[in-house]
């Protein structure tokens, strides 16, 4: 833990009474890409805007790079980049001038401006337009450039393909492998599970400002959470799978969750009128959503 | 690449507006000592002045026709209405726009997600709406001197005066500011702060006023700002000048660290 890049501690925020996040604790390791999942208003946001010194704690404590923000919130910021959920820099300047701003804010010239912006697509007019002008996709390309030109040791992401086409998110994911490759950590908040599933190695969920599991996405997808839907040639009164329970029926239409080993129910199914049955690949959204529906 | 720092960048969001106030300010004062030195007042005025009841006779004969001078003038021109709201709307809109603003809209989330310190934000932003509004007041005392200039009642006095009523309006403004700035490190909507600062000067304002026509308001003389901004005494050493500008600079102080440690200690945004 003492090398971790962000160590959190029984980390509470109350909004005066309002809840934000509560006893959370958890460790990013350095060079590692992790997911922070949750619903809208679990508390994802209140976590990053505290690792930023945005928002004090309740209680609990955040350090990063060993450092407790409290202590020293400017050092920390120097060695991160931020890309908020909801990015809206200066509209009435262009967008050449915005990077020249965020240059000055990390007192640094940008050397890889220019290739980030080149390979996201940046043409000169785009540069030249006021950024009110520019499209959602434009602006949040922007923001993806101003938090990885300084080339930072930690990436704090909020939604960061948020608006991006097909094309720009697979550059952006490119983008990302190329930062893990070189040892930096990146925090990464996200809805989109397909994205965690690609590019995290490990994934928090928090639900209603509690942290619910931390695992490995490897882990997490072990625990095999499947759906099982089934179709019978008759509707019958009652229909129990050994380790399945079931979730939704309509007319000879049955949906089952299944945790754990799907072999125990084989012999339950046998016995049934079957015309047809679905049990897919178990997904991170599944987990996600049993998450959810459990606590 | 040539980078581009905060205080340039408020000032250039704010600079229009800025130009404006500081023509309007010149043009203002030059036309007020064009009208004194032009325009035989003495005739005009006591017609006038001998209708109006006799509390307001009272106010106008010590306010204005003993100061129908071009010294006079030009220190009427420093207590304008105009004058005074195009230093207000700069002293309270900036701050207001860049700090409650900001945090409503977001953008303060990503400016301090960045290497910057909230202290240095606030001053940054203190010192460029001080840089407008004393460019506004230079540009009123440009054309006051460039009035008596071409109407050839320049004197050496006359300019020191209003040099020391300059300083006076300036830092009477630089109060205002911090107090637009002490609303806004509390605010979360961006309007409200400027809404609620503009509320409290402009009721100072009419008090200052109407403190003469109501002996119960007497008692609100002390605590209110105006009452250390007196150009027309300034100008005919009827004033305190020493004893004005350190009641405004302490208090100014005082309202410039209430709101820096109010900024250091909120959530962002709130």
């Amino acid at each position: 833990m003492g090398s971790s890049v962000i160590v959190v501690e029984n980390l509470t925020k109350y909004y005066g009474k309002a809840r934000g996040v509560e006893s959370i604790g958890f460790a990013v390791e350095p060079g590692e890409v992790f997911g922070f999942l949750g619903p809208n208003g679990a508390g994802k946001t209140t976590t990053i805007r505290i690792l930023l010194d945005l928002v004090r704690p309740t209680s609990g404590t955040v350090s990063v790079f060993g450092t407790r923000v409290a202590k020293d919130s400017l050092g920390i910021r120097r060695r991160c980049g931020y890309l908020p959920g909801d990015f809206s820099p200066y509209g009435q300047f262009t967008a050449d001038e915005f990077l020249r701003f965020a240059s000055h804010l990390r007192k640094r010239d940008a050397p890889v401006a220019k290739s980030l912006l080149d390979r996201f697509g940046f043409s000169k007019p785009d540069l030249s337009r006021k950024i009110k002008h520019l499209s959602h996709g434009t602006r949040q390309k922007l923001g993806i450039v101003q938090a990885f030109f300084h080339e930072p040791e930690l990436l704090i992401l909020d939604e960061p393909t948020n608006g991006l086409d097909p094309l720009m998110q697979q550059e952006f994911y490119r983008l990302l492998g190329e930062t893990k490759r070189e040892g930096r950590t990146v925090f990464l908040s996200s809805h989109i599970l397909p994205e965690v599933e690609r590019v995290c190695d490990r994934v928090a969920i928090v639900r209603g400002g509690m942290l619910v599991a931390l695992e490995t996405l490897e882990a997490l997808t072990r625990k095999r959470y499947r759906r099982l839907t089934l179709r019978l040639r008759e509707p019958l009164e009652r229909v129990e799978l050994a380790g399945a329970e079931l979730v939704r029926t309509d007319g000879v239409d049955y949906e089952f969750l299944v945790k754990g080993d799907p072999g125990a129910f084989l012999g339950d199914l046998a016995r049934l009128p079957v015309e047809d049955f679905v049990f897919p690949e178990p997904d991170l959204e599944e987990v996600f959503m049993t998450y959810y529906r459990e606590r | 690449m040539r980078q581009v720092s905060y205080p340039s960048l408020v000032f250039r969001t704010h600079r229009g507006f800025g130009i404006f106030s500081i023509l309007v300010a010149g043009t203002l004062q030059f036309l007020v000592i064009k009208a004194i030195t032009t325009i035989d007042t003495t005739s005009i005025l006591p017609t006038f002045i001998s209708q109006l009841p006799e509390r307001f006779r009272m106010i106008i004969n010590e306010n204005l026709i003993s100061q129908l001078t071009v010294e006079g003038g030009a220190a009427f021109g420093f207590n304008h209405p105009i004058m005074m709201v195009l230093l207000a709307i700069n002293a309270v809109s900036i701050p207001a726009r860049h700090v409650s603003g900001e945090i409503e809209d977001g953008t303060m989330e990503f400016l301090l997600a960045h290497p910057f310190g909230r202290t240095r934000l606030l001053l940054s932003l203190w010192g460029v709406t001080g840089l407008m509004n004393l460019l506004i007041v230079c540009g009123a005392l440009l054309g006051s001197v460039t009035g008596m200039t071409v109407y050839h009642t320049m004197s050496g006095g006359v300019v020191v005066k209003l040099l020391e009523i300059g300083v006076n309006l300036w830092l009477l403004f630089l109060l205002v500011q911090s107090v637009a700035l002490l609303a806004s490190t509390y605010g979360t909507k961006g309007s409200r702060p400027a809404m609620w600062t503009a509320v409290v000067v402009l009721t100072f304002y009419v008090l200052h006023f109407s403190t003469p026509l109501w002996d119960a308001l007497r008692v609100t003389t002390r605590f209110n700002m105006f009452t250390y901004y007196q150009p027309q005494k300034l100008m005919f050493g009827q004033g305190s000048f020493g004893q004005d500008i350190l009641v405004l600079a302490v208090l100014t102080g005082i309202c410039l660290f209430l709101a820096l440690h109010q900024f250091n200690r909120r959530d962002i945004p709130g």
